[in-house]
C-alpha cells in the first residue's frame, strides 16, 4: 500500500532534522507510542499500541534510518509484529526542502500489512495508516512550534 | 391411494428451525468444556525460529497452549492423494505448522481457555518469531522450471497432471473451418455457510470414548478418519452431526482445527469446542475454483463441432485437501468440457499446482462451473462464427434424444439425457425472439440487455468410481433401518445427512409408501455414527439417489415382512395383500388389519402367533450403486441481464431453468435445491471473489469486503422439468443439488457479454465486477480507435 503526503513544519530544516532523530520527540509524535527505546544513532525498538478497525493490537517492532543525506533526507523503514493481529511492515522515504518560514516535509512511504489486518481489507487499513499519518505529523509539528508562538496565537 | 412420492411436501425440520429448536453444535454446551483459539500465521510463507507462550500462559482462564511438537505428536499426518491420480503428489499435514508455514492462517499455536474471550485474549499474547520467506502466489510462474517451492516437502510445484485425448483431434483441427478461442480466469471464492465450521472434541479416559460432535456432511467418514489417525478403535468412536447450518461440500473436507480439537480432548481429557469465526472461515475453510483455462473448439462450415482442446490450470494451495484431493475438481473440469455435445475429438491438459494460498477443494457443482462456462462460451462464439442463432447451434449440436446410451469424447457413459427436450422447453420460454426485439428497441435509448443460455451435464449418483477406487475410505454405499413400532408408526434410520435440503422429509416420503403410510407417520433419524448404519451420507448429489434408494428398499423388505406377519394373521397369502393407509388390504382394496394391529400382537402378544414366524419388525438394508458409473443429469439455463455501460452495475432481470433430474420425489425441495444452486453459480459469477495480494495476503476476509448475493439482486428463477428417470435403481431418481449452480455462471456470462455485444467488449474472467465490465469497455474502445 502506497501512502504519500507533505506537511509544513514551522521549524528550520535543521530543526526538524534534529527533532526527527530525538526519541523524546518521536516518543510523543508517534500515535499510541508506549514506549521508544533508541539502540544506537540509527535504530529504534518501539512498542506501539494500534486499533485498526475491530482489531486492536500490540506492535513490537524495529525502526531503522538509513540513506541519510544530513539535513535533507533519509528512509524510515521499520517492521512491527501484533501478534494475532499480524504485522506491518514499511518503509517511507522523507525529504526536508527549505521554504518561507519553515520546511516542507515530504514522504512517500510503501506499507505492508499481514494476517488480520490485511484480511480485514485495504479500505479500513489505507484511510486509518493515513489517519495515524496525519495524527504523527500534526504532533510532530507541534512539538516543532516553539512555546512562545504557541501562547500567542 | 396418494403416492407421496412426487408431492411437495415442505421440509419437516423447517418448523423446528423457525421455532428455534434447532440443534447446532455451535450452540453446545458441555460441562467442563474448553474453548480453543488458534494462533495463525500472519504471512504466507515463512520459518517459524520461535514461538514463545509465556505471557499467554498467564492469562486468566487458560488451561493449556499447544504448539506442534505436543498436539502434532497425538495425530499421524494425513496425506491428500488418490491412488487412481497417477503421479499425484501432496506433502504430509499435520495439525500445527512444524517449521514451516505455509499459508496466511496456518495454524501454528493453539490456546485452551475457560471460554472463547479469554482464549482470544491470551492468543494476542502469543508471540510468534516467523522469519517470512517470498511466497508463491502464481501458479503459471509457480510451474516454471527453477520456481521456489511452496511446500518445501514437495518435489516440486506440480500437484498433479493429466491428459486425456483421443487420436484424431490435431486432425479435426486441422481440417476445421472455424476455430474458436477463449482465454478465461475463474476467481477463488468460498462456501460462506450461515453456521460455521464447529466441532466438540469430547474424549472420555474412563471409557476410551471419544465423541465428536461434528457440524459435518459425513459423520461415517469422520469416525473412520478419527479412528485412524487418532489410534482409537472404530467402536470406540463415534460422530454426530446433528442440525447442520450448510455445507455445500465445505463440511467434508479434512480440516487442522477439528483434528486439533479431538488432539486436545484426547490429551486434556475434556470436551474441547472450536467455533470459526467470521475471518477465521475466510482464511481456513476450503475455497473453491481458482482456474486459468484456455480452450478452443474446431467446426465445420455448418456449424457442427468436432473437436474442442483445453489447457486447465488449478491452484490448490500448499498441500492437496485430505481424503478427497483437491485435484478431483480439475480432473472433472477436463472431463466435463463439452460433455453435452456430439463431439467426437477432444484434448483436455490438467496441471493443479501448490501455491501459498488454503487449499481450494470440492465444493458445490465441482468442476462443473469452469468445464460450462468455457464449452458454454466457444458455443456462443462458434455461433458468432457461422452466423447461427445459439439456440440453433445447440439444436445442431446437442446429443439427440434418441441417441442413447452415449459416451462422450472424454470417456464419460451416458445412459439416457435429454438435452434437445430441455432445449426445446427452454426456447418457448425464454421467447428469444421477443427478447432480441424489445433489446434492439432499449438499445436505442441507451440500455443495454443480453441474453445467454447454457446446457449442461451433471454427475450424480456415484459409485466407488469417485474415490474408493483411488483408495479413499470414502463409503459408495449407504444403510438403513427401517422398523415398525407398536404403534404401527415407521422409524427409518439412514446414512444420508441433512444440512437444511430436506433429506429428512424425502426420505420419509420414499418409506411412507412402501409402507402405505403418511410420511407423517414416518420419522427419520440422521447423523449419528452410532444410531444409524454406515455409509457415504450427503455429497455428490448422492443423498435422494442412493440414499432414497436405499430407503425404498429396506422399506420393501419390511413390507414384505409385514404381509407376511399379517397372512399368518388374516390367513390368507400375503402375495395377494399389500399395504395402504394405514392397513393390509386383499385384492378388493378391503382393510383386513391395521398396521396397530400388527404391532401390538407382534410386540405384546408374540405368543399367539403361529410358531416359527418372524416377528422382527426391524430391517436393515445396505444398497450401493450399480450400472453406470454415475447417472448424469442435464439440462439448460437462460440468462437475462441489463448492463449499465457507465458505471458496469450489472442488473439481473431473469434466470430459466430446465432440468431433467430423473424422477423428482419432491417438487419444491428439487425447485428449491435448483434455485439454491442458481444464486450460488451466479453469487461467484458476479460477486463473490476471494482476493489476494502478491504477498498471498488475503484482503477481504470479511463479510464488510466479500460479497455475497443478496436477496435484492437475485432475479426470479423460472424452473421447469423433463423426467428422465434412470433405469438403474427402482426409484430413478438422480441427483439435483449442484444442477443449478452448475449452468447459472455460463449463461450469465453469455448474457453479459451479448449486453456487451454492440460495444464488441467481451468478459472472460469471473466475478464480473463493474471494474473489470468497464475494462471491456475500455479495452474494446481502445480496439475500435487504435486499431
Amino acid at each position: 500500500m502506497k501512502l504519500d503526503g507533505e506537511q509544513f513544519l514551522n521549524a528550520d530544516p535543521q530543526t526538524v532534522w534534529t527533532a526527527l532523530f530525538d526519541r523524546d520527540v518521536l516518543a510523543g509524535a508517534i500515535p499510541g507510542c508506549e514506549s521508544l527505546d533508541q539502540l544506537s544513532a540509527t535504530e529504534f525498538a518501539a512498542v506501539v499500541k494500534l486499533k485498526i478497525g475491530p482489531v486492536s493490537a500490540r506492535f513490537k517492532g524495529d525502526v531503522e534510518l538509513s540513506d541519510i543525506v544530513p539535513g535533507q533526507s533519509c528512509t524510515l523503514s521499520g517492521k512491527g509484529s501484533g501478534g494475532i493481529a499480524g504485522f506491518a511492515k514499511g518503509a517511507a522515504q522523507v525529504t526536508l526542502t527549505p521554504e518561507a518560514g519553515g520546511t516542507r516535509l515530504c514522504y512517500d512511504a510503501d506499507v505492508a500489512v499481514g494476517g488480520k489486518l490485511a484480511s480485514l481489507g485495504n479500505r479500513l487499513i489505507g484511510a486509518t495508516a493515513q489517519k495515524l499519518t496525519d495524527a504523527f505529523f500534526a504532533n510532530l509539528s507541534d512539538a516543532l512550534t516553539p512555546p512562545e508562538e504557541a501562547r500567542s496565537a | 391411494m396418494t403416492m407421496h412420492i412426487g408431492q411437495a411436501a415442505r421440509r419437516e425440520n423447517a418448523r423446528r428451525h423457525l421455532a428455534g429448536r434447532g440443534r447446532f453444535v455451535s450452540d453446545l454446551a458441555l460441562p467442563r468444556m474448553l474453548h480453543a483459539v488458534f494462533v495463525r500465521s500472519p504471512m504466507a510463507r515463512g520459518r517459524i525460529f520461535e514461538i514463545d507462550t509465556s505471557e499467554a500462559s498467564a492469562c486468566p482462564g487458560v488451561v493449556r497452549i499447544f504448539t506442534a511438537a505436543e498436539l502434532n505428536a497425538r495425530c499421524t499426518p494425513w496425506i491428500g492423494t488418490l491412488g487412481h491420480f497417477a503421479g499425484m503428489q501432496s506433502p504430509p499435514m499435520n495439525i500445527l505448522a512444524e517449521d514451516e508455514v505455509l499459508w496466511t492462517g496456518h495454524p501454528v499455536a493453539m490456546v485452551l481457555a475457560r471460554s472463547r474471550a479469554e482464549a482470544e485474549d491470551a492468543a494476542e499474547l502469543v508471540m510468534l518469531d516467523i522469519e517470512d520467506a517470498e511466497p508463491v502466489t502464481d501458479g503459471a510462474a509457480a510451474l516454471r522450471p527453477g520456481a521456489p517451492l511452496a511446500n518445501p516437502a514437495a518435489r516440486d510445484n506440480l500437484c498433479y497432471e493429466a491428459v486425456l485425448e483421443t487420436a484424431d483431434v490435431d486432425a479435426a483441427f486441422a481440417g476445421a473451418a472455424h476455430v474458436v478461442e477463449a482465454s478465461m480466469t475463474f476467481g477463488r471464492h468460498t462456501a460462506v455457510t450461515l453456521e460455521p465450521r464447529a466441532v466438540i472434541a469430547d474424549f472420555d479416559a474412563s471409557s476410551g470414548a471419544l465423541t465428536v460432535h461434528h457440524g459435518t456432511q459425513t459423520p461415517y467418514q469422520f469416525q473412520d478418519v478419527y479412528s485412524r489417525h487418532f489410534g482409537l478403535p472404530e467402536g470406540k468412536v463415534r460422530v454426530i452431526a446433528p442440525d447442520v447450518g450448510g455445507s455445500f461440500g465445505m463440511k467434508l473436507h479434512v480440516y487442522n482445527e477439528e483434528m486439533g480439537a479431538v488432539a486436545a480432548s484426547l490429551i486434556l481429557g475434556r470436551p474441547v469446542r472450536y467455533v470459526a469465526d467470521r475471518l477465521e472461515s475466510f482464511l481456513s475453510d476450503i475455497h473453491a475454483r481458482d482456474h486459468i483455462v484456455q480452450g478452443r473448439m474446431a467446426l465445420d462450415a455448418e456449424g457442427t463441432i468436432l473437436a474442442m482442446e483445453v489447457n486447465d490450470l488449478t491452484q490448490v494451495g500448499a498441500i492437496s485437501a485430505y481424503p478427497r484431493t483437491s485435484a478431483a475438481e480439475g480432473n472433472q473440469v477436463i472431463r466435463l468440457m463439452g460433455a453435452p455435445y456430439r463431439m467426437s475429438d477432444y484434448r483436455g491438459r490438467l496441471s493443479v499446482a501448490f501455491q501459498n494460498k488454503v487449499q481450494t477443494s470440492q465444493y458445490r457443482a465441482v468442476g462443473h462451473p469452469i468445464a460450462c462456462a468455457v464449452t458454454e462460451a466457444l458455443v456462443e462464439r462458434a455461433a458468432e462464427a457461422t452466423g447461427l442463432d445459439p439456440f440453433e447451434i445447440r439444436a445442431r449440436n446437442l446429443i439427440a434424444d434418441d441417441a442413447y446410451p452415449h459416451v462422450s469424447a472424454t470417456g464419460y457413459q451416458f445412459e439416457k439425457l435429454s438435452h434437445q427436450a430441455c432445449l426445446a422447453k427452454l426456447h418457448e420460454m425464454m421467447e428469444p425472439d421477443a427478447l432480441r426485439a424489445e433489446h434492439a428497441s432499449l438499445r436505442k435509448q441507451g440500455i443495454y440487455r443480453g441474453f445467454g443460455i447454457a446446457s449442461f451435464v451433471e454427475i450424480t449418483n456415484p459409485g466407488a468410481a469417485f474415490y474408493g477406487v483411488g483408495g479413499a475410505r470414502i463409503s459408495a454405499q449407504d444403510g438403513a433401518v427401517v422398523r415398525m413400532m407398536p404403534s404401527g408408526d415407521i422409524h427409518c434410520a439412514i446414512s444420508v445427512t441433512e444440512q437444511g435440503q430436506g433429506t429428512e422429509t424425502i426420505i420419509a416420503q420414499v418409506v411412507a409408501d412402501q409402507l402405505g403410510v403418511t410420511p407423517e407417520r414416518v420419522s427419520v433419524t440422521t447423523g449419528d455414527t452410532a444410531t444409524t448404519p454406515s455409509g457415504g451420507a450427503t455429497w455428490a448429489c448422492r443423498g435422494a439417489g442412493i440414499g432414497g434408494e436405499t430407503a425404498l428398499r429396506a422399506g420393501r423388505r419390511l413390507r414384505d415382512r409385514i404381509l407376511t406377519l399379517a397372512g399368518a394373521l388374516v390367513q390368507a397369502d400375503p402375495a395377494s395383500l399389500r399395504l395402504e393407509n394405514g392397513a393390509v388390504v386383499d385384492a378388493t382394496g378391503a382393510a383386513r388389519i391395521t398396521l396397530e394391529e400388527i404391532g401390538r400382537i407382534a410386540t405384546y402378544r408374540p405368543d399367539t402367533l403361529p410358531d416359527g414366524i418372524d416377528h422382527s419388525l426391524t430391517v436393515a438394508h445396505h444398497f450401493a450403486p450399480t450400472g453406470y458409473p454415475f447417472d448424469f443429469t442435464n439440462g439448460i439455463q437462460g440468462s437475462l441481464v441489463e448492463v449499465d455501460v457507465e458505471t458496469g452495475l450489472v442488473r439481473i432481470l431473469k434466470h430459466w431453468v430446465v432440468e431433467d433430474c430423473g424422477r423428482i420425489i419432491n417438487p419444491l425441495l428439487v425447485d428449491e435445491q435448483i434455485r439454491g444452486g442458481v444464486v450460488q453459480g451466479l453469487g461467484p459469477a458476479f460477486f463473490e471473489e476471494c482476493q489476494y495480494d502478491a504477498d498471498g495476503q488475503l484482503t477481504n476476509g470479511s463479510l464488510a469486503d466479500y460479497l455475497v448475493p443478496m436477496a435484492c439482486e437475485m432475479p426470479d428463477i423460472e424452473i421447469a422439468h423433463i423426467e428422465t428417470p434412470t433405469g438403474d435403481t427402482i426409484l430413478g431418481a438422480k441427483g439435483v443439488g449442484e444442477a443449478g449452480t452448475a449452468a447459472a455462471g455460463a449463461a450469465a456470462m453469455n448474457a453479459v457479454n451479448d449486453a456487451l455485444r454492440p460495444f464488441g467488449a467481451r468478459l472472460t474472467q469471473t466475478p464480473m465486477t463493474p471494474l473489470r465490465i468497464l475494462d471491456a469497455l475500455d479495452a474494446a474502445r481502445e480496439e475500435r480507435t487504435d486499431p
